[in-house]
């Protein structure tokens, strides 16, 4: 449905996009995710044809992205950052407007104007002129703008930016609704939004594709925190911290014991860094800790509670970031 | 095609639901009669009395003021037309929708020229009736001059729908349209002091050669359709370039 290939654009001295190729299949929701100035924009820029590209090109639905196309901007809505909309505006004058954009005649414009309107909950504050409206109110006028159409893929670029907690699970619960029908392009800064709402995330940094996966795919390829509780049995009292460290650090995948403390009534809490990625083609690494699950049990431990503990995806995301730009660095030296 | 249509009401509309643009119009009409009723035309080669000095039944003192008004008023109508679009960054999502560059620009030109001739009218509609009850008013030098003032005034637009596309602050948009519209009203008024070999060329760049000395005073001429349109296509066109020019910015 979405396709970009060797996507390359500069702004004067600056390279904001240097070869990013992708493709996104119909009926997804993928993210795409990287630091300020990492090419996200960009990227959605040119998929909407605002911007034409130094290099490379992207296909909508088979059609290629050109400026004077109509047809392929037609399969797109596109709910831009910070949301810009006439503010003076009525909210239904508005989306009558966009419909009358996007060619329809009167009484289609009707139609879709209504459906848009009950698809966002902004039925209320129709009338009422945009300007006036909450941030939240007005994001959801502004992704309405971009469903008119029906159009087949959605591209949004932080459309939480701002909202408050409740209305920011609003946009998530219709961000996956869309996504069962459309294929919807998310940009975001909030880790756990992409989380919540993609099944998929392309990561970009300093113009270039870094990673392309499942958001727990990409977590699993780096090392994590497993919290064990475990009850002693009783003829084990007497067993030291030491010795349940080893015990634990022979389970295959255990890489490091962290911590061992002890809880009270034979109770013990041991911390330690695993790889996810072990023995198993699970997104959640389930098997890993069935393993260290099935060590304790085999000692004649019991297992109390067992967990991953901090958000993996934003470790690997971070790691993924940092080692781009470590591997940037000598290269930008290099050059006179 | 509706999409040119959508813009053209959009910016219509915006115009009619604005009370600084209303004002703006008001005060065009009440200065623009005001100067015909009180102070005449004062100015350049062409001295006119007011109509209750004169007491002649014809309307090109209001007339002889109109490319003067313009400088002041239609840049207020142009202002915010590309620079808003740029500041509110509703810019963006106008080249994301299906309608080139080239219609929206037209669109927005269509809109302002429309709200301009309804100013026009407003201005010049009741002066020609009160004339008319006093005097015996030709109403051929009225529409000739009307319909030039229109044709003036959409070349004037043109040029300030560019500049407004240059500018992110309606401001400084308003304030380069007044400049480069005062500069050829100005030039009109130089050529007398000008050496004979600019004079020339002078006078035919202003629109005194093209409303002033023509269609204000009923001389409808295929040159000033030649004159007007070219500033015209000029300025769209330029406007244009700019705009989907920032596709590849």
């Amino acid at each position: 449905m979405i396709h970009a290939s060797g996507l390359y654009k500069r702004y004067g001295d600056l390279v904001a996009l240097d070869g990013v190729s992708f493709e996104i299949a119909r009926g997804s929701v993928v993210g795409l995710l990287g630091p300020n100035g990492a090419g996200k924009s960009t990227t959605m820029k040119i998929l909407t044809g605002t911007l034409v590209p130094d290099g490379g090109h992207a296909t909508i639905d088979g059609r290629q992205v050109l400026p004077g196309d109509a047809e392929s901007r037609r399969a797109v809505g596109y709910l831009p950052e910070s949301t810009p909309l006439y503010r003076s505006m009525r909210v239904d004058g508005y989306l009558d407007f966009v419909a009358g954009m996007l060619g329809l005649g009167r009484a289609e414009r009707k139609r879709e104007v209504a459906r848009v309107i009950g698809a966002c909950r902004i039925g209320i504050h129709a009338g009422r002129a945009i300007g006036a409206l909450s941030k939240g109110y007005r994001q959801r006028v502004g992704l309405a703008q971009a469903l008119l159409g029906d159009p087949k893929v959605l591209i949004l670029d932080e459309p939480t930016s701002g909202l408050d907690p409740a209305e920011v699970v609003h946009m998530r619960e219709l961000v996956k609704e869309l996504g069962r029908e459309k294929t919807v392009l998310l940009s975001t800064h909030v880790l756990s939004e992409i989380e919540a709402t993609a099944s998929r995330v392309i990561i970009v940094a300093g113009g270039q594709l870094v990673a392309d996966g499942h958001p727990l795919q990409l977590a699993r390829k780096k090392s994590a925190r497993l919290v064990l509780l475990m009850r002693l049995g009783v003829d084990d009292m007497g067993v030291t911290h030491e010795e349940i460290g080893r015990e634990l650090y022979d389970a295959a995948g255990v890489k490091e014991i962290l911590d061992v403390s002890d809880l009270g009534g034979g109770v013990k809490r041991c911390a330690m860094r695993v790889e996810r990625s072990v023995g198993s083609d699970s997104l959640h690494g389930e098997p890993v800790a069935e393993l260290v699950a099935a060590r304790v049990v085999k000692r004649g431990w019991h297992v109390s509670e067992l967990s991953w503990d901090g958000l993996d995806f934003e470790a690997a995301f971070l790691e993924l970031v940092a080692a781009h730009r470590a591997a940037a660095l000598p290269n930008q030296e290099a050059k006179p | 095609m509706r999409g040119l249509v959508a813009i053209l009401r959009r910016e219509f509309a915006s115009r009619i639901d604005s009370a600084s643009a209303l004002v703006v119009t008001l005060v065009f009409a009440v200065v623009a009669q005001g100067l015909f009723f009180l102070l005449g035309h004062p100015v350049g080669t062409l001295q006119l009395p007011s109509f209750w000095e004169g007491s002649t039944a014809s309307l090109q003192v209001v007339f002889a003021w109109l490319p003067l008004l313009f400088v002041g008023f239609v840049p207020a109508l142009t202002m915010a037309a590309w620079a808003d679009e740029r500041a509110a960054g509703t810019e963006e999502l106008l080249l994301a929708w299906p309608v080139s560059g080239a219609k929206a620009v037209c669109a927005k030109f269509l809109g302002v020229w429309l709200f301009l001739g309804l100013a026009l009218l407003i201005t010049v509609v009741p002066l020609a009736l009160v004339v008319a009850s006093l005097g015996d008013l030709d109403w051929n030098v009225v529409g000739c001059g009307l319909f030039g003032a229109f044709l003036l005034g959409g070349a004037c637009a043109a040029i300030g729908l560019f500049l407004s596309a240059l500018f992110r602050e309606q401001l400084a948009a308003y304030l380069a349209s007044v400049l480069v519209l005062g500069l050829l009203w100005i030039g009109g008024l130089l050529v007398p002091s000008l050496p004979p070999e600019w004079a020339e060329f002078v006078y035919y760049a202003s629109p005194y050669a093209h409303f002033f000395d023509s269609a204000a005073r009923g001389i409808l001429d295929a040159r000033d359709l030649v004159y007007h349109g070219t500033l015209m296509i000029a300025g769209l066109t330029a406007n244009t370039l700019l705009v989907e020019g920032r596709r590849w910015k």
